[in-house]
């Protein structure tokens, strides 16, 4: 990877209000509002067209109320996925051996802010809407893949969080020393892990050719999703490779009152 | 790669030092408890799943044995890097609660306010007695074979008379159809679930019925005897996913 040439400039202005290691912390609030103002309005149509158009895939109202959202979600995905990481990417640090201590561990603070964002995007998509699949299916006939949930937990919620865990690998690898040495194995297993929950729809999807009218939830087809979700147990991993490392740039700073 | 921490490091940071690392603790909270709420209730969901969602699976064959040893996995997990790492004893409670919080929010707004379940009929068992006794276990002993042993036959044990309180009332006889059930089974009859049909239900198999009040009892003990094996299996497997190794590539 490179780490030469062009200069990034490392942030010195201190904010009035916040201290300097916290520079981020309004972008990681805004990002948290609206990923909520977003979860909650899926909800929220899934609530008002769901019964009314989402029954049965073979109607019109099912092709113009969810196969356009679903449509719609896989542009936005695409957009916002190439935007983040081309963007990450293209502003990368290139001269990461000049990093000054105190510039490394702002890094660090908006690195767990990304992780934070990731794990609350896994939250709306391990937990939420997760169960809620259960709960649409005791009252739908699944005869689609796409059903009314699917469309937003399975081509939606997914990708999103597979776009942020993505985010927040690239962000170390591109801004952080350690990260850029070396490929960090637990944030590589917390972000690469659940991603594999996105290709278990398939496995999933398949075996409800067979069954489609069955949901029990702990059936073998399911197992892919779990084995995918053990791997967010690396963010411990994560958590001590990041201790280790602020320990010793604190060591290298001056106190201040 | 990691770097060794040195003996200048262990001193108590003051100052802005001090503030920092709060305002990082603070950070992780955050990001733990979303990350804990969100994997381990899709792990939970998908392993122990229809046992814990409807109140008729409730039963005293598998739920007793199914729900504690899945419902073991995370905490141990996360003991093996809090306790061992940090000397946090809280690592299965926060598994737990987190698991709660989960559990409870997608009851009510995606069982009962989309679908109309009542939330009687889909209301979330409890761990946090078992979690409570498998963390104090561990912080008293230092011990992860007798956290296995104690804390894990424990966590299993306790599964069932903390959830009597909640469930009991579901499992009073009513006569229906000429037919004795039980409450919780006429939710399942009364409330159509197109996807889990009752032969798919899978409570109460076999000759149970001839052991009469001894099936609980014997679900509790083959439970603690596989949450013990269950939780030692996991503490290695959180210590494995914990490594701080840096690769040259992938």
């Amino acid at each position: 990877m490179a780490t030469t040439s062009e200069p990034m400039p490392a942030v010195t202005h201190i904010g009035k209000r916040l201290p300097w290691y916290l520079q981020d912390l309004p972008r990681y609030l805004k990002t948290f509002g609206a990923l909520t103002v977003l979860y909650t309005s899926l909800r929220l149509y899934q609530g008002a067209f769901a019964v009314s158009a989402g029954l049965d895939s073979t109607e019109p109202a099912f092709e113009q109320y969810w196969m356009r959202l679903f449509y719609i979600e896989l542009a936005v995905i695409a957009v916002v996925m190439t935007g983040l990481w081309a963007y990450l990417w293209f502003t990368r640090d290139r001269q990461l051996d000049k990093l000054s201590p105190k510039e490394e561990i702002r890094r660090y603070f908006t690195l767990t802010m990304w992780i934070s964002i990731y794990t609350f995007a896994v939250y709306w998509a391990g937990s939420y809407f997760a169960e809620q699949d259960n709960s649409w299916h005791q009252v739908a006939i699944r005869d689609t893949p796409f059903t009314a949930n699917h469309i937003i937990e399975f081509y939606f919620n997914f990708p999103l969080y597979v776009i942020l865990g993505g985010c927040a690998w690239l962000y170390a690898r591109t801004r952080l020393p350690l990260y850029a040495k070396g490929i960090s194995l637990p944030l590589t297993l917390a972000v690469f892990g659940p991603f594999m929950i996105l290709v278990s729809v398939g496995f999933n999807e398949w075996g409800h050719t067979f069954w489609f009218r069955e949901e029990f939830f702990a059936a073998p087809i399911h197992w892919g999703f779990v084995i995918g979700v053990w791997f967010a147990l690396g963010v411990g991993g994560i958590l001590l490779q990041g201790v280790t490392r602020l320990i010793d740039l604190l060591d290298q700073i001056e106190d201040a009152d | 790669m990691s770097l060794p921490v040195t003996t200048q490091s262990i001193k108590p940071y003051t100052g802005e030092k001090a503030r920092l690392v709060r305002a990082y603790d603070y950070l992780i909270l955050v990001l733990a408890l979303f990350l804990f709420i969100g994997s381990f209730h899709l792990h939970f969901a998908l392993t122990v799943g229809d046992w814990d969602f409807w109140v008729d699976w409730k039963d005293r064959q598998w739920w007793p044995l199914v729900t504690p040893l899945m419902g073991i996995t995370f905490p141990a997990a996360v003991q093996a890097v809090l306790w061992d790492k940090f000397r946090l004893p809280l690592g299965a409670t926060l598994c737990v609660t987190a698991l709660l919080i989960g559990t409870w929010i997608t009851r009510i707004f995606a069982y009962h306010y989309w679908n109309f379940f009542p939330v009687n009929m889909v209301l979330p068992a409890t761990m946090l007695p078992g979690a409570l006794v498998l963390d104090a276990m561990l912080m008293l002993s230092n011990s992860l074979t007798i956290t296995a042993i104690a804390g894990g036959s424990a966590f299993a044990l306790l599964f069932y008379p903390s959830n009597w309180p909640i469930f009991a009332l579901f499992h009073q006889p009513v006569e229906y159809a000429n037919a004795q059930l039980t409450l919780a089974d006429l939710f399942g009859f009364q409330y159509i679930r197109t996807g889990m049909p009752e032969y798919l239900r899978i409570i109460e198999r076999g000759t149970l019925r001839t052991y009469g009040q001894y099936a609980a009892p014997l679900a509790a003990f083959c439970s603690a005897l596989l949450c013990t094996l269950m939780y030692a299996l996991w503490w290695y497997i959180g210590k494995w996913f914990a490594t701080t190794r840096y690769l040259s590539k992938i």
